[in-house]
């Protein structure tokens, strides 16, 4: 259910979960690739507007199921590309 | 059907069916262990006195499942245990019923106790499996968050949040990843590389 099937061409994945899935009121959908990741967070807020302060600026991301550190200046050019399943990761709540 | 990951002396599952005690303490189980302790969490009926109708649980379960392996792993190493199992139950879990049990075996119980309680701990600021809680009526759902039981993000919420007070006002610096209930980030990964 979490991972969604393989986007189009040209598209990459992005999964919603808890607060951002009910923010977004969807659980993924396929956005244009390349995109960098520096630019995610705004692309998001154009589509979603507010989400960035009431629900991004708390939310970790990953791609491919590895964390990327979105604050850290290193990570600035890393650049989202086809294909690639990117996941924005809510403060968690299990137990 | 429970998705897992068996590696060596690891056990680690999601669920949608209901947790038994049983299976997974087998699973740890060992004529080299003296000690099994198993914690069991189970769902309250209130969130701060407040009626808690039901809860449930979604996850980003591979992403999940590489993070209580690398948990299980690094503790298995750390308090040399014998096994750990850990499995948590996704979808709606009524009330008073266990959404999550860990199992520890070592051949002695001391290191059984600690290595239980510190998985405990680590899952809840790790594993990325989210608790909504259903208040019922015309308040709707919850997203909680483990952070020092912060009253989490309203759904329906559409008007804007005023910052929080400071001793010197309100709080405007941008949060930082580790001090909204997230761990640091750390790249966990199934080498169990993530030592203190």
């Amino acid at each position: 259910m979490s991972t969604a099937s393989k986007p189009p061409a040209g598209h990459f994945t992005i999964l919603y979960f808890a607060s951002a899935s009910s923010y977004t009121a969807r659980d993924s959908e396929n956005l244009p690739a390349p995109l960098p990741v520096s630019k995610l967070f705004e692309v998001l807020e154009v589509k979603y507007s507010g989400i960035k302060p009431k629900i991004l600026d708390s939310c970790l991301l990953t791609i491919n199921l590895e964390y990327v550190d979105v604050t850290d200046d290193s990570a600035s050019d890393v650049v989202i590309k086809e294909c690639d399943e990117v996941a924005i990761i809510p403060p968690v709540s299990s137990g | 059907m429970a998705r897992e990951i068996v590696d060596q002396h690891c056990y680690v599952a999601l669920t949608d069916d209901p947790l038994d005690a049983k299976s997974i303490m087998d699973r740890v189980r060992s004529p080299k262990a003296g000690a099994i302790v198993l914690f069991a969490g189970t769902t309250r009926d209130n969130f701060g006195g407040k009626p808690v109708k039901e809860l449930q649980y979604t996850s980003y379960e591979p992403r999940a499942l590489q993070t209580m392996t690398a948990i299980c792993k690094s503790l298995l190493e750390k308090h040399s245990l014998t096994a750990i199992a850990m499995i948590h139950r996704l979808g709606v879990v009524p009330i008073g019923e266990e959404s999550i049990l860990i199992a520890v075996s070592s051949p002695h119980r001391q290191a059984a106790w600690r290595a239980g309680e510190e998985a405990l701990e680590e899952c809840k600021s790790k594993v990325e499996v989210w608790k909504k809680e259903e208040f019922g009526g015309e308040e709707g759902g919850i997203w909680r968050a483990n952070r020092d039981g912060a009253a989490g993000v309203r759904i329906d919420s559409g008007d804007k949040k005023e910052p929080a007070e400071g001793p010197h006002g309100p709080i405007l610096r941008p949060g930082r990843p580790g001090e909204k209930g997230h761990g640091p980030v750390v790249h966990l990964n199934t080498a169990g590389e993530n030592k203190p």
